[in-house]
């Protein structure tokens, strides 16, 4: 199996060094650049085809979430995971509406870095305990102050079996394999979901999902 | 020195008044001594004039006694008429006697003419009553005409002369007093022109002096308006200062400082992929712990100082995160609302943000409030800030806490006003409004992030509203 593609982009040299040889120390992984700012970060995402860029926020010419929006813009098959110091869900929201899959905070441990490039290779989110907590205490506290009604309700045990699928970065047909039902059906159902939940992409289906616990 | 003005104000109307109030009297004292004057002028005059004719009307009437005696053709009574004769000798000497009393230099000639006269004549008619009745009749007639007649006519003469004098002096008393009652004119006309010159002075230098003191307390109105509004810029810019050094602060604690952590923790990682000794990896995990919590540490001071939110996305997410912040802290519940169209000026940015960080502090902490709503929104060419809480209240013309001035000198900063309307057990209302310039346009670096990639639109992705989040009620 070839090995995973590691772009990592980071201002800090100490960090992505590091990083390298955490990663390096990995079987399977392969770091193939190293970019200290999002304009570089572009380039190599362009030259050395990663799978994977673990990429920081805060960064001259270009910062982390930019760069994300145009690489995952330009090649939807690389995965972005932000680790980064911001740990509000301002930052957050916006690095997965930017179209990161994975967000961990720089108090990650290895093993946090690890599973979050690995789930992001398979197709699925990852967050850091940290940022899902945050997320979950921030919607329920938005939820005590508007005194909102949780749509979650609205959904039936079939959307909400679905709802977590997706949210999990399984794709339409994966789902319908498992469920046994019709491709046509599963995607009436993820309509359905989007309508009721107030959703209108599957990053805030995902963000979404993480607030409500349903996915970690 | 501050007071000599007035010194000599107080000296100068004070002399004038003096001077006045002493030529008045001195006038009036003048005047009443020249009436006197004129009074016993014309007494003296009537006295003497009086004395005159006493003593002429006794040479008269001594005259006619003789004149009838002599002619008489008998010498009978002669020892009456004797008697009578002498009575008017002695009220002629007493007369004489009185206008000896006063003579005028000029009259002392005459005078002495018609004393020694009066008493020759006195002689002679006394020669008349030693007479017997031949002499009598042998002399009489020669006597009266030849001797009585001329010497009574020579003696009414120089009373006359004398009358004449006496006429002399009244005048001259008169002219003398004519004079004097000129002097007294010129007096006061002098005193007049020295009143209304040392008035003039008075007045000119009194002018002078309010014209002064109207300049000075012009000047000095200037100067305090002039340092007021000094004063106000350099608070201004110590404002600026300090919120310039809270934001190169914060980004440096953030970017650097906790950065260094994060490379510690990220190195103490590799070190416990080397499975080392068992005693190894207990300090290593104590310098992950360390690590971790320095990290954590710093990240929360420099959110403290300014959160990195307010320079990377604007306003709202900053004005979110201090009231989902509030709320983790105090339990306060926070509502935002927001109706802007675009960012703001870094101006105004900042002190929004500020103003409403003060009061949601004032709320949880001496209100305790348990809910508030704050709310911005453009209206008119200005931003309109409201913070409202359901805590316990105040009395604003009381209570004028630092946080309040502080809020208020920010307002004042940017042109704006303040107002608070609290009162105890009723909530408070603060409200800020803040003008905007006319030609305003979003600032270029209003966001950190975006000022790092100026070319780009990042503000499209940093600034998208979240309409549809279930955290993103105040969607902007």
């Amino acid at each position: 199996m070839a090995p995973i593609r590691i772009l990592l982009a980071d201002d800090h040299n100490i960090l992505r060094d590091g990083m390298r040889l955490l990663l390096e120390r990995q079987p399977g992984f392969l770091v193939v650049g190293e970019a200290a700012d999002g304009r570089e970060t572009l380039q190599l995402a362009q030259d050395q085809h990663p799978d994977v860029v673990v990429m920081d926020i805060a960064m001259p010419n270009m910062n982390g979430i930019e760069a994300t929006r145009r690489i995952v813009e330009k090649h939807p098959h690389i995965g972005v995971v932000i680790l980064s110091m911001h740990h509000d869900e301002s930052y957050v929201i916006r690095s997965l509406k930017a179209g990161a899959r994975a967000y961990l905070l720089k108090d990650a441990v290895k093993a946090e870095l690890i599973l979050a490039i690995e789930a992001v290779v398979d197709g699925r989110s990852f967050f850091s305990p940290k940022v899902s907590r945050i997320l979950q205490e921030d919607y329920f506290q938005a939820l005590g102050r508007k005194d909102a009604d949780d749509t979650y309700d609205l959904l039936t045990d079939r959307e909400r079996e679905i709802l977590q699928m997706i949210a999990e970065g399984k794709t339409n047909k994966e789902v319908a394999n498992t469920l046994n039902l019709s491709l046509y059906t599963v995607d009436t159902h993820r309509t359905h979901i989007l309508q009721k939940l107030n959703l209108h992409s599957v990053p805030e289906l995902i963000l979404y999902a993480v607030r409500k616990g349903i996915i970690s | 020195m501050r007071q000599r003005p007035g010194v000599v104000l107080v000296a100068g109307f004070g002399g004038l008044l003096l001077i006045m109030a002493a030529a008045e009297a001195g006038a009036l004292l003048f005047l009443n001594s020249l009436r006197h004057n004129d009074t016993a002028l014309q007494a003296r005059f009537l006295a003497r004039n009086r004395t005159l004719e006493r003593i002429r009307s006794n040479i008269y009437l001594s005259g006619t006694f003789v004149r009838d005696s002599l002619l008489a053709p008998e010498l009978s009574g002669a020892q009456a008429q004797l008697t009578t004769l002498d009575g008017l000798r002695r009220d002629s000497e007493s007369a004489l006697n009185n206008y000896a009393a006063a003579l005028e230099p000029e009259e002392a000639a005459p005078f002495q003419d018609l004393r020694s006269q009066i008493e020759a004549y006195w002689k002679v008619l006394d020669r008349t009553f030693a007479w017997t009745a031949e002499e009598r009749d042998k002399y009489r007639y020669a006597f009266f005409y030849e001797e009585l007649v001329p010497r009574r006519t020579s003696m009414l003469q120089i009373a006359d002369r004398i009358e004449a004098l006496n006429e002399e002096a009244l005048r001259r008393g008169d002219v003398k007093l004519g004079d004097l009652f000129g002097r007294l004119q010129f007096g006061l006309l002098a005193m007049i022109a020295l009143t209304l010159l040392g008035g003039a002075t008075l007045a000119a230098f009194t002018i002078f002096h309010i014209l002064r003191l109207e300049a000075e307390v012009q000047q000095r109105l200037k100067e305090s308006v002039h340092s007021q509004a000094s004063l106000q810029e350099l608070s201004a810019r110590l404002v600026r200062a300090q919120e310039e050094e809270r934001r190169a602060l914060s980004r440096e604690l953030h970017d650097e400082a906790a950065q260094a952590f994060s490379a510690v923790l990220m190195e103490a990682e590799n070190l416990l992929d080397l499975d080392p000794a068992p005693e190894v990896r207990a300090h290593l995990d104590s310098i992950r712990g360390v690590a971790e919590k320095g990290m954590n540490e710093i990240r929360n001071m420099a959110l403290l100082l300014r959160p990195s939110m307010l320079d990377d996305f604007g306003l709202l997410p900053a004005l979110e995160w201090q009231a989902r912040e509030i709320g983790k802290r105090t339990g306060l519940r926070v509502q935002v609302t927001s109706e802007m169209s675009g960012e703001l000026p870094e101006e105004h940015k900042t002190c929004v943000y500020r103003v409403v960080q003060e009061a949601l502090n004032n709320c949880a902490q001496h209100a305790q409030a348990s809910a508030a709503q704050v709310s911005v929104r453009h209206q008119a060419g200005q931003i309109l800030l409201t913070v409202q809480d359901d805590g316990s209240g105040f009395d604003p013309e009381r209570v004028r806490g630092l946080g309040l001035l502080g809020m208020e000198e920010r307002a004042r900063h940017l042109g704006g006003t303040f107002h608070i309307d609290s009162r105890p057990g009723r909530g408070t209302l603060l409200r800020v409004t803040l003008p905007l310039a006319a030609m305003f346009e979003p600032p270029k670096d209003s966001n950190r992030l975006a000022a790092r990639e100026p070319l780009l639109d990042t503000a499209v992705v940093l600034n998208g509203g979240l309409a549809d989040g279930p955290d993103s009620h105040s969607a902007g």
